[in-house]
């Protein structure tokens, strides 16, 4: 029984060798090459994988590695390789250096700057909320904001009242202001999310074209900063909240971050090096690459002492940097062997008799299947899965593989329906204060807004940019 | 003995445990307190263990911590730990990322019993029956709705499964009033004496008065169900314990749920039944606990306990 019930628990990583299996007998469709059957059969198990996860994300990427070489797709110094990129560099490198931040004892220096800033009025505070989030998180990542500012939204919470249950909406609405603030800033900057790392990858590794950390911030900012009050004002509208006035609060946080005195001149220095690492991102990262400034960043973290060795390997996630380089991994041998140009080709077929095959519908398209795919399984996963497919139907049709790409990451930080899907919502969800529902409730109207919002831009902004 | 209590800050839970607390001071058992949070995908664990330690730094709990405290004070109110303002306890918090992102508290009762309050995060019947397990207790003690009927029958509640799957004996605290008139139920096997010898101890550190129930399943088996309760009654003779005896005849559960209406706590072995006849007929214990409005103990032996009598 116990051993059943073990197996019955990995039923999907059964179900996805013996699809995959199937798939390697069955004859190859027109247009594709033995190989690239194959091919085309692991990336169907590997997505089988993302989605149920029978085994660990990161043991997912080692079967990308591993099934690469055991079905001949590629030699092991060419999966080696397309492992470790400057993109996976970069994506270790922010990882690193949002844990060094982490460390200090930022979140109440942060709490008091909101607070000092917005008020006691609590649509203001909301409003800070969210904009703070999205601010820091398109810098350093959503993970590493919703953690710092989960405290924050815990104190303001408690300092309000001892019984949260009586004030449940108004805990909703703080809580989810930094959920979903961080991760609609995901895409704001190369550095806000991994998942941007992959398509920097994928654009030059697969269309040979390079964007800067200065050009995609030019992009994609724009669409953060009208999402801001857009989430202030559907939380508020969702969830009424039960006071309008926390000057309780207030003044209990001002007193709190009072006792913990002035900012030490370490905290100074772990501040500092981070705008240096910013700027220099946005300055030299051109020639020198993503990945070795925020190695640089990294260094100077540990030569000016800020950050202990210890404290990184303990606290950075590194399975997730296997996931991504699994995930690029994948894309990249998607291109090489046909797949991805197949699916493409396909898929155009598919849409064209319905007039969506290129130009703006398209990217309606695009988006769509991003959002969907990205509230089944992690962002990182989607962007490494689809990105290829839609970078490709763009080439193919003529569109802009530039604009196709944006809006293939930004669409994936749209999974504000499930807890699972982002990580900041999984890390709010574990403060205690969300139902499953809550998501929900105010998630759909959110993908909704995001989903024209980001039509709008494709059709207008980016024109104006000539996209 | 080693007590688990399991509260979801309900009020029946509440009962549940100011049952228990009675129970551990005049046993002087430790206890533990659990609450379970609904569970957490593990991919974000490490930024959410950072997150719960920034919390500490602000000295915030976060929610699911209130009913262990709440908890805390039911146990205070019975005069089993010690009054003192929370500043002045001995406080130990871990957070051990390797059992699913657990707070605790330890606490030290009057008599150096160790109440230990702890949160798991998971889904309930896993996560009790965990602790259960790793905690090596001798009883669980998990309060109950009472819910019948179609989605207990399907789902089957917390307490029933545990009830089913825990290795060790369960206290389903359902309806729990009063505490002194224990209803000691056998059909002769060597599990019910068990049962009865440990119930018997317990009814008597609580000072109730003990009925001996035994059902004939017909009326020519009634003589040696009569034979039964007078076994019974010896060993707690033995013991120096005085119990009533009572026979009745019909189907075990029903009639057990039926004398059960005159007692406050029902203690049975747990059946001996194999898993088959267990899916296809239910066991008399499971039956009585779903239908019957009793609190109900549970006795079983725990199977790391049985090889060390072996041993000795």
């Amino acid at each position: 029984m116990p051993l059943l019930m073990e197996l019955s628990k990995k039923k999907w990583l059964f179900i996805g060798l013996i699809i995959g299996a199937i798939l390697l007998t069955l004859p190859v469709p027109e247009g594709l090459s033995p190989r690239g059957m194959r091919a085309l059969s692991l990336v169907i198990v590997v997505f089988i994988f993302f989605v149920t996860e029978p085994i660990p994300l990161p043991g997912v990427a080692l079967f990308i590695a591993i099934a690469q070489v055991l079905l001949n797709l590629a030699s092991p110094i060419v999966v080696a390789q397309s492992f470790m990129s400057d993109s996976v560099f970069f994506i270790m490198g922010s990882l690193m250096i949002a844990t060094a931040l982490v460390k200090q004892n930022l979140d109440k220096r942060i709490a008091l700057i909101i607070i000092k800033i917005t008020g006691p009025r609590v649509n203001r505070i909301v409003f800070g909320l969210v904009t703070f989030s999205a601010l820091l998180a398109s810098f350093i990542g959503e993970h590493t904001v919703a953690a710092m500012l989960l405290p924050v939204g815990v104190a303001l919470i408690n300092y309000t009242n001892k019984d949260w249950r009586q004030i449940r909406n108004l805990s909703v609405i703080i809580m989810l202001s930094i959920a979903y603030g961080s991760m609609i800033a995901g895409a704001g900057t190369p550095s806000g999310g991994a998942r941007n790392a992959i398509m920097l990858s994928y654009w030059k590794n697969l269309f040979e074209i390079n964007i800067s950390y200065f050009e995609w911030m030019k992009f994609a900012y724009p669409m953060l900063l009208i999402e801001v009050p857009l989430i202030t004002f559907i939380l508020l509208f969702t969830f009424a909240p039960e006071t309008k006035d926390l000057s309780l609060a207030v003044t209990a946080l001002k007193e709190k971050v009072a006792e913990s005195g002035a900012i030490s001149s370490k905290e100074w220095l772990a501040i500092s090096i981070f705008i240096i690492t910013v700027l220099m991102w946005m300055t030299i990262s051109d020639t020198i690459g993503l990945g070795i400034t925020a190695l640089i960043g990294t260094l100077l973290f540990l030569v000016a002492d800020v950050i202990k060795w210890e404290d990184l390997n303990n606290n950075v996630n590194w399975g997730t940097i296997l996931i991504y380089g699994g995930a690029i991994s994948l894309g990249i041998m998607m291109k090489r062997t046909g797949v991805a140009e197949w699916l493409s080709q396909s898929f155009l077929q598919w849409v064209a008799p319905f007039g969506l095959d290129q130009g703006v519908p398209l990217l309606v398209v695009i988006s769509f299947m991003t959002i969907l795919m990205a509230t089944v399984m992690s962002s990182g996963a989607t962007v490494g899965i689809l990105g290829p497919i839609t970078l490709n139907i763009a080439s193919l049709s003529g569109t802009s593989v530039i604009a196709a790409g944006f809006v293939t990451v930004i669409s994936s930080s749209f999974c504000f329906l499930t807890t699972v899907a982002s990580p900041a919502c999984n890390i709010i969800y574990g403060g205690g204060y969300l139902k499953k529902s809550d998501y929900l409730k105010a998630g759909w109207k959110l993908v909704l807004v995001s989903f024209i919002l980001v039509q709008v831009i494709s059709i207008g902004y980016w024109q104006f940019l000539s996209l | 003995m080693k007590i688990l209590m399991c509260t979801d800050g309900e009020e029946y839970a509440e009962e549940a445990i100011r049952f228990g607390g009675k129970l551990a001071k005049e046993m002087s058992s430790d206890i533990s307190i659990l609450h379970v949070r609904p569970p957490i995908s593990p991919r974000n664990r490490i930024q959410l263990t950072t997150a719960r330690k920034k919390l500490g730094e602000w000295n915030l709990e976060i929610p699911g911590v209130d009913y262990l405290v709440r908890a805390k004070e039911i146990l205070t109110e019975l005069g089993l730990t010690k009054t003192a303002p929370f500043e002045e306890e001995k406080v130990s918090r871990a957070f051990r990322v390797e059992v699913h992102g657990a707070t605790e508290l330890h606490l030290i009762g009057l008599k150096g019993e160790l109440v230990r309050l702890r949160l798991r995060e998971g889904h309930p019947v896993d996560e009790i029956l965990e602790e259960a397990d790793l905690g090596d207790y001798d009883l669980v003690i998990v309060g109950s709705r009472g819910q019948k009927g179609f989605s207990s029958h399907f789902v089957g509640s917390t307490a029933m499964r545990v009830a089913d799957l825990a290795a060790c004996s369960v206290l389903i605290a359902k309806n729990i009033k009063a505490d002194d008139n224990f209803l000691l139920c056998t059909d002769g096997s060597q599990l019910a004496e068990k049962a009865e010898i440990i119930g018997a101890e317990m009814a008597q550190k609580l000072g109730a008065n003990m009925t001996i129930l035994s059902v004939a399943e017909s009326i020519e088996e009634e003589k040696e169900a009569t034979q039964l309760t007078r076994r019974a009654d010896m060993i707690l003779a033995q013991m120096g314990i005085k119990a009533e005896r009572k026979v009745r005849v019909g189907r075990p559960a029903e009639e057990i749920i039926d004398e059960a209406k005159d007692h406050d706590i029902v203690v049975m072995g747990s059946s001996g039944s194999s898993l088959v006849k267990k899916f296809f007929l239910g066991s008399t214990p499971l039956k009585v606990i779903e239908y019957g409005e009793c609190p109900v103990l549970i006795v079983r032996e725990k199977r790391g306990k049985i090889s060390l009598q072996v041993s000795n």
